[in-house]
């Protein structure tokens, strides 16, 4: 695969506010890379930039190898659903698909062509002559990806094209998305707050935090080794274990964590302060294993799946997230329980939360 | 409104009182039109569309008509050109310059017309427009401008600008973003203040008294002058067409808002 897009140091300030800082990013011909952050974070505004409705006030955008980053939006033309999809709403569905065919001047018959193929991308043959507010916002959401695809653009960008949806669309529509990604073979670029959604849809994932890239790599890699206790904890929760290493063996080094001394499978200097992020489902109660722990139920919740509890220990209170089916135990308020987490469990972070 | 307070006995007393006050003149003027006398006045003994008839018959009546919708359509036609193009400026420029503009834009409601028309004659001299079609048609397109400004205006402001960005986005030129996605959104903003452009220059007479005599002579200056002369019914029969016309306008009006808000 080749890189499609490339982001070279693109920044942009609004006077003193820095709402990007100095972008690098690499993104590959036909993959799907999600901008994952909190609002505010600059993901939009890196998207604006890519679309091209937002100027860098600094930095390089490259498509193909060619430097794009003095065009405007309309000669760059992306394919692009909007937040709230921006359909026209004096158009008919069959007439806002047709929309940018229109625009390049397509005859009459080679616009239906395309047009019914699009319909039938995102199944929705029987609809072309309604208006987009006899529409439900799952069609609605439909017929934006509709019209962003019709003209085989070069690149689709997404702003946050689910976050409109009720719970049970929005995983319908994920799905719906992933599998249309792969039909077209065309680079996505999604923008999200949702981590469940950058996780599920992505090749790759981006996260930003105060108009930087922390972090940036499959979805699966992102959650196994976070970087920082940022990334740890906006992708997924997890509980954080601050200790001094007194021990470097070849593969092991032990962590001293107030009283307790944990076997840790990876390397770090003696002496050296770490921070480890352990996720909740990585321990389990009531079972032996490399590091063990003794606490006391200080809340559990029950979530169908799962149960989410909470538990009193020597090193402050650690979650845990046990599957409900077959459970050894059933965590009750206040009873004294054991828990257990393997060598390998944890990550060494970077402690970069100061806010 | 659901859940609102309803009305009082004071309110809704004071409501149909100011309502009957508003439409009383129109039931006058329907029994004076249709007086059996020779003057206006009440009908003495009967019912009589003597004077409908004498309006129909009558080539003067109807030269005035006829040069009042002239003047009312190229006026208009004035005013939606050039208030839509400045309101759709104002709006993509948004500075305090535009805002300043957008004030003067408004000064014709404001100024006194009288005050208008003597400034106006004293120009209209100069350039030679006095009783000429074209100075009437300049004069009321030029004090119809404000009407169509507000009512675009309003339009704008509900206009979603991710429509734009999307249109853009889509590879459409400046050119095609108005022509198929900002003008037919606004369109219903456009039809109002042409209306209210046209029904300003229909009934218009305080600028017409000054800047037109003998040549260009509108219906309301018609409707005037036969007052101060003659007492003539045929007037209030003028009147009466005046009303439905007007009527129908507004009704055309209310129905192209109701598309759009539906």
């Amino acid at each position: 695969m080749s890189v499609a897009l490339e982001l070279r140091g693109l920044a942009k300030s609004y006077g003193n506010f820095v709402a990007v800082e100095g972008a690098d990013l690499a993104v590959e011909g036909g993959s799907f890379l999600t901008l994952l952050g909190p609002s505010g974070s600059g993901k939009t505004t890196i998207l604006m930039m890519i679309a091209g409705f937002t100027e860098p006030t600094a930095g390089r955008l490259l498509l193909d190898g060619r430097d794009i980053t003095a065009l405007p939006p309309e000669k760059r033309a992306f394919g692009m659903v909007f937040q709230g999809y921006a359909l026209f709403p004096h158009m008919t569905v069959a007439e806002n698909i047709a929309f940018p065919l229109r625009v390049r001047g397509l005859g009459r018959a080679e616009r239906e062509g395309k047009v019914r193929a699009a319909l039938d991308l995102v199944q929705l043959m029987g609809f072309a002559e309604r208006l987009p507010k006899q529409l439900s916002g799952g069609q609605q959401q439909r017929v934006a990806l509709a019209r962003a695809l019709v003209f085989d653009p070069a690149l689709l960008l997404l702003d946050e094209p689910l976050s409109a949806l009720d719970k049970k669309l929005r995983a319908e529509l994920q799905e719906e998305l992933r599998a249309l990604h792969r039909r077209v073979g065309r680079t996505f670029v999604n923008v999200t707050h949702d981590q469940e959604e950058a996780l599920s849809l992505s090749d790759e994932v981006a996260i930003l935090n105060h108009g930087r890239i922390i972090q940036k790599g499959a979805p699966a890699a992102l959650y196994e080794h976070p970087r920082t206790r940022f990334v740890a904890d906006f992708l997924g929760k997890s509980n954080f274990l601050r200790g001094v290493v007194r021990e470097v063996g070849p593969e092991h080094i032990a962590v001293q964590c107030g009283p307790l001394r944990l076997r840790h499978f990876g390397a770090a200097r003696l002496g050296e302060e770490v921070l480890l992020s352990l996720r909740p489902e990585k321990i389990a109660l009531a079972q032996e294993g490399d590091n063990v722990l003794e606490g006391r139920v200080l809340s559990s919740a029950y979530l169908g799946a799962g149960h989410a509890v909470v538990l009193e220990t020597p090193i402050g209170p650690i979650r845990v997230h046990q599957p409900a089916w077959r459970a050894a135990v059933e965590p009750a308020v206040g009873e004294a329980l054991r828990m257990a987490w393997a060598a390998d469990a944890a990550t060494i972070v970077e402690d970069d939360d100061a806010a | 409104m659901e859940g609102a307070y309803k009305p009082g006995p004071l309110g809704r007393s004071l409501g149909w009182a100011t309502a009957l006050y508003l439409v009383l003149p129109l039931f006058i003027i329907l029994p004076v039109s249709m007086t059996d006398q020779r003057f206006l006045s009440l009908p003495h003994e009967g019912l009589s569309l003597r004077h409908y008839a004498g309006l129909f018959a009558s080539s003067e009546w109807f030269a005035s008509i006829a040069q009042s919708f002239w003047i009312a359509c190229a006026s208009t036609i004035l005013a939606v050109t050039t208030g839509t193009l400045f309101a759709i400026a104002a709006w993509r420029l948004s500075s305090r310059a535009t805002e300043l503009l957008r004030a003067l834009m408004l000064l014709p409601l404001i100024v006194p017309s009288i005050v208008y028309a003597i400034g106006l004659y004293r120009y209209f001299g100069w350039w030679d427009l006095l009783d000429r079609f074209m100075g009437v048609v300049i004069a009321h397109g030029v004090t119809g401008i404000p009407y169509v400004v507000i009512t675009v205006s309003t339009a704008l402001a509900s206009f979603d600008p991710r429509l734009e960005q999307a249109a853009r986005g889509m590879g459409a030129s400046l050119r095609q973003v108005l022509a198929w996605v900002i003008l037919p959104r606004i369109m219903p903003g456009i039809v109002s203040g042409a209306i209210f452009a046209f029904i300003h220059s229909w009934d218009e007479l305080v600028i017409v008294l000054f800047i037109a005599s003998r040549d260009v002579f509108t219906l309301p200056r018609r409707i005037w002058d036969g007052i101060n002369e003659n007492q003539d019914p045929i007037m209030a029969a003028v009147a009466m067409l005046l009303i439905l016309f007007t009527t129908v306008l507004l009704v055309v009006d209310m129905a192209v808002r109701r598309k759009r808000d539906g």
